[in-house]
């Protein structure tokens, strides 16, 4: 065991957890005065009880390993290790660790990928979904999209540099996604799209509907999201090694290159470079980096970050045109950066791109896996959260939803600042 | 270079947890209102520099010194302070010679002493003085603490087995992975003892003040609980198994008590609350933090699951026995603290009593809490005391109402030029 590597893996593990609030508040902000709880309730719901499944039995089905006795199911598809349900092979193996770091420290470290990404879905909802729906929603999707589709792109076995076993996905297909633009980000930004079908329009859904109610508690959200996305991203080379270093090297180039981007575009198209704006851009990037962040020289995630800025500022404006209230850009940033970085690595990915005269197999793949996971998050999402909102009910009351709902749901106001001025 | 690795990761946890008394600051300061956050957030800031300038020039001589030396002078195992570790001699020796490890050890458990002492001003919000609160903070670490941390974290291992240390961990055998007696236990104990001089605020009854910045308390309870990955983890002292395993509890226990706390308030009251969900979170890592390297992630959950319900019972206490612990530092922290530890003789691996090891351990657990708290509550009480009977801890009544920012301070958290300030208004 080396303990270096494990305490990277540890650190990094920290650092993505804190994604999760840093998602609460980047949300939090945007939304009006009088639903801010009640976002950032959607964050902390998914952690708290995501967090509970995946001790419980979500480990054991995204990282069952296939050749065991104790597995039950399809190998590479869907299928559960019963060894590892309540982490028992993991405290096991704690206390004398037979791997290059500890099992747990892995358990630890997947788990904060899995809040996160359903957390993610709960921006195409803000202002109008009932909180007990919301955890009903976020544990049947956990259970049967994240976990399976985590298995098909993060389970897998390496020898010599090659996959040589493994999930679908990575194994089956070849897919190359190093820290998860196809399990994170085109996953929970299809369940988004397909939530927000669901749910429906705002009152008054229009361009503008509602200012951001407090700008810093966005960046500030921005700020902690991109911090924790270091640890997202390095940290999944599970090494503190070069192939870390390039991967956060891309993850400091491609968002910075895609706040630019965007706000050029806001320059061009609407006169003036917003602060929203900057920060949505820093996502983009860091979005469509993550899939690519270890196949890219740093030249080419710049590249990256610039092109995914512009497309997802022109992508958020889709959902105007198309008439889908994906409130607060899930799919704009999050399918369509997670589709960009994604193919990207067939495009100038190291020693798979088709620019470099490796031809456009690697591309096919990407794209293959991009739609399958895209396919299989908004079907099976569209079909849970139909089946909610047809019983218990998604959607808050229209009277609700107009007078705020974190009084409603929530019994609190997130701000008393006149009442004390006295 | 020796140790490379185990310093690296102390360092980094180190800074997790000295990012934890601002997060405090962040989550005592979104509860109060918007006339006092200034303060609130000081008496955090002020322990941060009170506490980690003694810590460096004799709170470390205190805690951690070794009585095998010469220049040892006190008590074995119940108070002392080993001369030549002042201004944390041997370890800068130690560093200077190419091994890191006892430094960064210092500086970890710096963050400790401060972030302990920070967590006792949620009991005195809106009303205390500033200058008050720093004498008070300083003799406490000195009194309290200090030697507090001796007698739980001050030990050496051999084989696995406590040989030597402070008595109540060396003596008694009481086993606090990270601080459920010295640092959940103690601030506890002493917000209840500071509560009680300082007295309640005016117009005290439920729900008094709505919090004046939510998102402020969320943030802070972020940043708490990522730091405490670092006081936990870090508390093995290595990256290893049972550092990951105590990683892991850190996420299940909080998350356990966090979805029973909202789970209790829909019951409850109808509503799931923000400021339920952080405090659940908070009160899932003060119970954990005893036991994290203790217990299987499953006995994690239901540890958390259990101080979540009963940290949410345990807030109404204030209100039936009628003192103000204002931000229940008691109600979380104190019990929270009895709870965890006392859950390691409950279901702890190897110990348990539900899992087979008799009642030995839970006996020793008892003892250590009870010892710590009572230790605690009675010095807090008597220098608390006398703070108020010469100086003063409270601020006028007058000044109180009008908020202690202006007066104390002479700052207002938010510019009433704002009109987005006014939402309420």
């Amino acid at each position: 065991m080396d303990q270096g590597n494990t305490a990277f893996v540890l650190i990094s593990a920290a650092l993505v957890l804190l994604m999760t609030p840093g998602l609460a508040f980047f949300y939090g902000g945007m939304v009006k005065a009088k639903s801010v709880v009640s976002m950032m309730m959607l964050s902390f719901g998914s952690l708290g009880l995501i967090a509970v499944l995946w001790v419980l039995y979500g480990y054991a089905i995204a990282f069952a390993n296939g050749g065991a006795e104790t597995f039950i199911g399809i190998d590479g598809w869907f299928g559960i290790d019963t060894s590892f349900l309540g982490l028992e092979a993991q405290v096991a193996d704690a206390a004398a660790p037979a791997g290059a770091f500890p099992s747990m420290a892995f358990v630890a470290f997947q788990a904060t990928f899995a809040i996160i990404t359903v957390a993610l879905i709960s921006g195409a909802i803000a202002d109008r979904a009932k909180f007990g729906a919301w955890m009903v929603f976020a544990g049947i999707w956990a259970t049967v999209v994240y976990f399976p589709v985590a298995n098909w792109v993060f389970n897998f076995t390496l020898e010599d540099g090659k996959v040589v076993d493994g999930g679908w996905i990575v194994y089956g297909l070849g897919v190359i996604d190093f820290a998860g633009g196809t399990a994170v980000h085109i996953n929970a930004g299809a369940a988004g799209l397909a939530l927000a079908i669901v749910l429906g329009k705002r009152f008054g859904f229009s361009k503008g509907i509602t200012q951001p109610h407090n700008v810093p508690l966005t960046l500030l959200g921005v700020a902690l999201l991109w911090f924790g996305w270091f640890g997202f991203n390095s940290g999944s080379e599970l090494a503190a090694d070069g192939i870390a270093s390039i991967a956060f090297i891309n993850t400091l180039a491609a968002p910075a290159a895609a706040m630019l981007g965007w706000i050029i575009i806001e320059k061009i198209k609407h006169g003036k470079a917003t602060s929203i704006g900057a920060g949505s851009g820093a996502i983009a990037g860091l979005v469509a980096v993550t899939p690519a962040c270890a196949s890219l020289d740093p030249i080419y995630a710049i590249l990256l970050g610039l092109v995914a800025g512009a497309l997802c500022a022109l992508a958020v404006d889709l959902k105007f045109s198309m008439g889908f209230d994906d409130s607060l850009d899930v799919v704009g940033i999050h399918l369509v950066g997670g589709i960009v970085g994604t193919l990207w690595i067939g495009i100038f990915g190291n020693g798979v791109g088709a620019a470099f005269g490796f031809g456009w197999h690697q591309f096919a793949m990407q794209a293959l896996g991009a739609i399958a996971v895209l396919v299989y998050s908004f079907v099976i999402s569209l079909i849970i959260g139909f089946a909610i909102e047809k019983t218990m009910g998604f959607r808050v009351k229209a009277e609700d939803e107009i007078a705020g709902i974190d009084t409603v749901v929530h019994g609190e106001e997130a701000y008393a600042f006149g009442a004390d001025r006295g | 270079m020796l140790h490379q690795n185990t310093t690296m990761f102390l360092i980094l946890c180190s800074a997790l947890v000295l990012f934890m008394t601002p997060g405090l600051a962040f989550f005592y300061g979104g509860l109060v209102r918007a006339s006092s956050v200034v303060s609130m957030m000081m008496m955090s800031f002020g322990s941060i520099a009170l506490i980690g300038v003694m810590w460096v020039v004799f709170g470390y001589a205190i805690s951690f010194s070794n009585a095998g030396s010469g220049t040892f002078v006190g008590i074995d195992g119940f108070f002392g302070i080993d001369l030549q570790r002042l201004f944390l001699g041997t370890e800068i020796d130690l560093a200077k010679s190419g091994d890191g490890f006892g430094l960064a050890f210092a500086g970890f458990q710096g963050t400790f002493a401060i972030i302990t002492v920070a967590l006792i001003s949620g009991a005195i919000a809106d009303r205390a003085k500033f200058g008050s609160w720093m004498i008070f903070a300083g003799i406490w670490a000195f009194l309290v603490y200090f030697p507090v941390a001796s007698w739980i974290f001050n030990f050496t291992v051999e084989d696995g087995k406590v040989v030597d240390g402070g008595w109540l961990v060396y003596n008694i055998g009481v086993m606090d992975f990270a601080g459920g007696t010295v640092v959940e236990i103690a601030s506890g104990a002493s917000a209840l003892a500071l509560a009680l001089v300082l007295g309640k605020r005016f117009g005290f009854t439920k729900g008094m003040h709505a919090p004046h910045n939510v998102p402020l308390t969320i943030i802070g309870a972020a940043i708490l609980w990522f730091g405490w990955f670092g006081f936990n983890a870090g508390s093995q002292l290595a990256a290893d198994g049972i550092a990951s395993l105590a990683f892991v509890n850190t996420l299940a226990a909080p998350v356990g008590a966090m979805l029973s706390w909202i789970a209790y308030e829909k019951i409850a009251h109808g509503k799931p609350t923000s400021i339920g969900a952080a405090s659940g979170a908070v009160a899932g890592l003060v119970a954990i933090t005893p036991s994290c390297a203790y217990l299987e992630p499953v006995w994690a959950l239901v540890l958390g699951v259990v101080v979540g319900v009963v940290c949410a019972l345990a807030i109404e206490l204030k209100f039936v026995f009628g003192f103000d612990d204002s931000l229940d530092v008691v109600g979380i922290h104190l019990v929270g603290g009895i709870v965890g530890t006392l859950f390691i003789g409950l279901f702890g691996t190897n110990v348990g009593l539900f899992l087979g090891f008799g009642p030995e351990q839970l006996g020793k657990q008892f003892v250590g809490a009870l010892v710590v708290l009572v230790y605690a509550f009675s010095i807090s009480f008597a220098i608390g005391w006398a703070i108020q009977k010469t100086i003063g801890f409270r601020v006028t009544s007058t000044d109180e109402i009008a908020g202690v920012d202006k007066v104390l301070h002479g700052e207002t958290a938010y510019s009433e030029a704002d009109p987005r300030w006014t939402w309420k208004g």
